[in-house]
């Protein structure tokens, strides 16, 4: 990818030539950002640094680089930090409604992109606090719920914005699907769902990868016939091609999460983790990355009323487990974190390239390094401090806050 | 330090035995030393030392000479600042709001629970002083009480007893704004009738007592100079309760009627918008001391508080976004900024337990408040200002809290870095000159952020 860019860009500085309208050529042409600090996330920090941008991605980072003829220069200033767009591997409200199809258990090969709202605030929410990137995760009300989508928060084309129609299959491993439940008393009622307790869920989830794994046909009970084959995404993740989402939260949910994937041999990730930091040692051990959800300081929280404890992502870090931030607001999030025993360079971490590599997109966002795409934040100041505001956020090359886009506000 | 010095203490020694009378005791003596003193008043002081005697800030400076007797806590490399004051919270309360709508009776005092989390969190993050006050869902709320954030009894804890009143403009259970109005309206009214027909009976009475005993000196001249000393628990009107009076003072209504005579500061919340102009006339109408707790909206009345100096709360919600009902076009809404560019000063609240959490934790913490307006362009400075001096002022308890200076309560906090930065965090916190909090011994803490910080570090 990097060594194809500079051709391109040496085509588009001739195009730029030969153009007879120069908007069109402010569009499509060269920008070059400097700033006090440029965090790469993955090579450091630079100070001071700058980063190229032609045609929508990074082409140049380097602590100096002389503008192009005819490139716009952005010079943040001596203590704005630049840094990658954030990822967020479970962005909140980019569904309008329920994020999960309910009327089967077992929907695997169904997708909340139908389902996505475009124009949502919750985007305009995320950009304006730095993240370009987002996981629209389906909800845990399904045993298998189906597949995770990543998209950015803002962009011209509906398609362009599809960063991956796929970014693994989520399975719930908590008591959630069970809940609203109850035992087949009343068989003429439309409501009977399978699950009424934790063993269902495991049960069923169980019994699916073991159909799955054997080419059985589809359980009429818990499948939705329309959908295909709902085992295929299945045994794309037991063959190693996908990564299983494991919304668990649990100490003991987490250990059936391990469980399972030595069963079935998918490689799973978990999403939600509040108590986590109780089997840390197990977690490192299988490699099993982290995404955790929005912390709370308060109360005991979740449905399971999990144990409070404030440095999760710290003891995670230094068991030596993958740890990503997510649930919006992720530059607070990540602030306390840090605050609370995360260290500083695993908080960028956490906010950028591990939930990137998470969903499998880390080739194209989650770092600033040439070749990927131009999701940049410049701040004024040191992301870490509570004092420090975002300035813009960049998507693709384009600066899409403060100043939205008129033609987003027509989606 | 000079003051370390052999002959320097003997000195202090002998000056202190030539004055046995006002020599306290070394257990009420405190001396910090070796830490910047941040005194809200005045620039800062390098390596300053704070004597605190009897709970109270004897001296600030450099060059003190420190009792020998004093307990000496070395705050070097650390920041001291004014314990922070949080202008309303109805968190240290049981149960926020009474159910009956119409309570200007009650006080929190009876709801004060010392053992609520939020003294806790209080003490860990710095804050001393609370207004604890009740919540917005009454149309009259109840008395508040300024209490410390310490104490084994709510009656310890006080600092100021019947410190306001609480009004709500939002309306109550499932009546409409109309009715709500002018049922607040009606009971102001009433009570003004009331203290007129107090007023005369108790003149009529006065020239009855006057005629049959005239050899009585010149008869006692309405209340106004005992209104001075309310720190008496008794309702002033008490005293004439030695004459057989049928119009004797309903307990009942002895709110309403400080609240008119202005001696009872009325915290009027503000839902929306469209309630500032109707509390503006409120306070205008019935001549109110009022200090307005404004709810997210009401930002768009902004210029109608700008130049009335009504001293004025935000919302916990400083920043967020609101969508315009029509184009649905959505805006980022940030509160300090709006305000400050109005030139309205403002002063902050947390979330508490009982509010619609945010995204994140922060709006539970008073410094990240004051953070989030540093953010959005507040000068550091007028941050901490807000945070102490600008509520003590707010609630007028500013002679005695709210900034290091001498004769005010020693309520200190110890921090161990800058004020609003991510790594800092509460040392040492001391109310009335005694130590109530320590990071080191906090339990709680450490068991929160297990094992990383505290214990990891130490071989």
């Amino acid at each position: 990818m990097s060594r194809r860019r500079p051709d391109r860009r040496c085509l588009l500085a001739t195009l730029a030539l030969i153009a007879i309208s120069p908007t069109a050529r402010a569009a499509e042409g060269d920008v070059l950002v400097r700033a006090g600090t440029v965090e790469t996330v993955e090579s450091g920090p630079l100070r001071p640094g700058a980063v190229l941008i032609s045609g929508g991605t990074i082409a140049q980072v380097s602590a100096e680089i002389e503008p192009p003829e005819g490139a716009e220069v952005i010079d943040l200033g001596e203590d704005a930090t630049l840094m990658p767009g954030l990822v967020d591997a479970d962005l909140p409200g980019g569904v309008t409604g329920p994020a999960v199809e309910e009327t089967r258990e077992i929907t695997p090969t169904f997708s909340p992109l139908p389902a996505v709202d475009w124009s949502s605030r919750a985007f305009l929410e995320a950009l304006a606090g730095g993240t370009t990137t987002g996981a629209i995760v389906p909800s845990s009300e399904n045993v298998i719920p189906g597949l995770a989508v990543v998209v950015k928060t803002a962009g011209e084309e509906q398609s362009d914005r599809v960063v991956s129609r796929d970014a693994g299959l989520v399975i719930t491993v908590a008591s959630d699907p069970a809940s609203r439940n109850r035992s087949r008393t009343r068989p003429d009622s439309i409501y009977v769902r399978q699950p009424t307790n934790r063993m269902g869920v495991v049960g069923l989830l169980r019994e699916s990868f073991a159909r799955a794994a054997r080419g059985a046909d589809p359980d009429p009970d818990t499948t939705s016939p329309a959908a295909g084959d709902p085992y295929e995404p299945l045994r794309e993740a037991m063959a190693g091609r996908r990564s299983v989402l494991a919304i668990s939260r649990t100490d003991f949910d987490m250990l059936t999460v391990l469980r399972l994937a030595g069963e079935f041999g998918y490689a799973p990730v978990v999403y939600g983790g509040h108590e986590a930091y109780k089997v840390a040692e197990p977690l490192a051990s299988s490699r099993v990355p982290v995404v955790l959800g929005a912390l709370r300081v308060d109360r005991p929280f979740g449905p399971e009323g999990t144990e409070l404890i404030w440095n999760v992502a710290g003891i995670l870090h230094e068991a030596g487990v993958s740890v990503s931030l997510s649930g919006g607001d992720l530059l607070d999030q990540a602030r306390f974190a840090s605050r609370f025993g995360l260290p500083r360079e695993a908080a960028l971490r956490a906010i950028t390239i591990e939930p990137a590599r998470v969903l499998g997109v880390d080739g194209r966002v989650g770092s600033i390094s040439p070749g990927k795409d131009a999701d940049l934040v410049a701040l004024d100041g040191d992301p870490l401090e509570f004092t420090t505001a975002v300035r813009w956020t960049m998507v693709d090359g384009a600066i899409r806050f403060p100043k939205p886009d008129p033609s987003q506000q027509e989606d | 330090m000079a003051t370390n010095h052999p002959i320097m203490r003997l000195a202090s020694v002998a000056a202190l035995a030539l004055l046995p009378a006002v020599a306290a005791t070394g257990q009420d003596q405190l001396a910090i030393t070796g830490g910047r003193v941040v005194p809200v008043v005045g620039d800062p002081i390098e390596n300053g030392i704070v004597l605190i005697r009897g709970g109270t800030i004897q001296a600030v400076g450099t060059d003190l000479e420190i009792p020998i007797e004093a307990k000496v806590i070395d705050a070097s490399g650390k920041v001291v600042l004014p314990g922070f004051v949080e202008p309303h919270s109805p968190e240290p309360l049981v149960q926020p709001n009474e159910v009956n709508p119409n309570v200007p009776f009650v006080t929190v005092v009876d709801a004060i629970d010392p053992n609520a989390t939020y003294f806790e969190d209080a003490r860990r993050n710095g804050v001393t002083t609370v207004h604890a006050i009740p919540g917005n869902n009454t149309m009259f709320g109840g008395k508040s009480a300024v209490v410390k954030t310490s104490g084994t009894f709510a009656e310890d804890m006080i600092l100021k007893r019947d410190a306001a009143l609480k009004l709500s403009l939002r309306p109550s259970g499932s009546s409409s704004r109309m009715s709500h109005l002018s049922r607040l309206r009606r009971e102001l009214d009433e009570t003004k009738r009331y203290m007129k027909t107090l007023e005369e009976k108790r003149k009529e009475d006065q020239d009855a007592q006057a005629q049959a005993d005239d050899d009585r000196e010149e008869p006692d001249d309405e209340s106004a100079p005992r209104q001075e000393e309310d720190e008496d628990e008794e309702p002033d009107r008490d005293s004439d309760s030695s004459t057989p009076d049928p119009a004797e003072p309903d307990p009942q209504r002895e709110a309403m009627v400080r609240l008119l005579k202005g001696e009872l500061t009325a915290f009027i919340y503000c839902e929306l918008a469209m309630d500032v102009p109707q509390a503006l006339r409120l306070i205008d109408d019935y001549g109110l001391d009022a200090v307005l707790i404004l709810g997210r909206d009401c930002h768009k009345a902004v210029g109608l508080l700008a130049g009335r100096e009504i001293p004025v709360i935000l919302d916990p919600s400083l920043v967020f976004w609101e969508t315009d009902p029509r184009t649905d076009k959505d805006e980022l809404v940030v509160l300090p900024r709006i305000y400050r560019e109005a030139g309205v000063p403002i002063t902050f609240q947390t979330a508490g337990g009982s509010s619609v959490s945010a995204a994140t934790i922060g709006p539970n913490y008073l410094w990240f408040q004051a953070a989030t307006a540093v953010k959005y362009g507040m000068p550091i400075e007028e941050a901490i200002e807000a945070l102490t001096l600008r509520p003590a002022r707010l609630l007028k308890i500013d002679e005695f809290v709210g900034s290091i200076e001498e004769g005010k309560d020693a309520d200190l906090i110890i921090l161990t870095g800058d004020p609003l930065r991510l790594g800092t965090w509460v040392d040492t916190t001391i109310i009335d000159g005694r130590v109530v909090y320590r990071r080191d011994e906090d339990s709680r803490l450490k068991e929160l952020l297990r094992p990383s910080i505290s214990e990891r570090g130490e071989p």
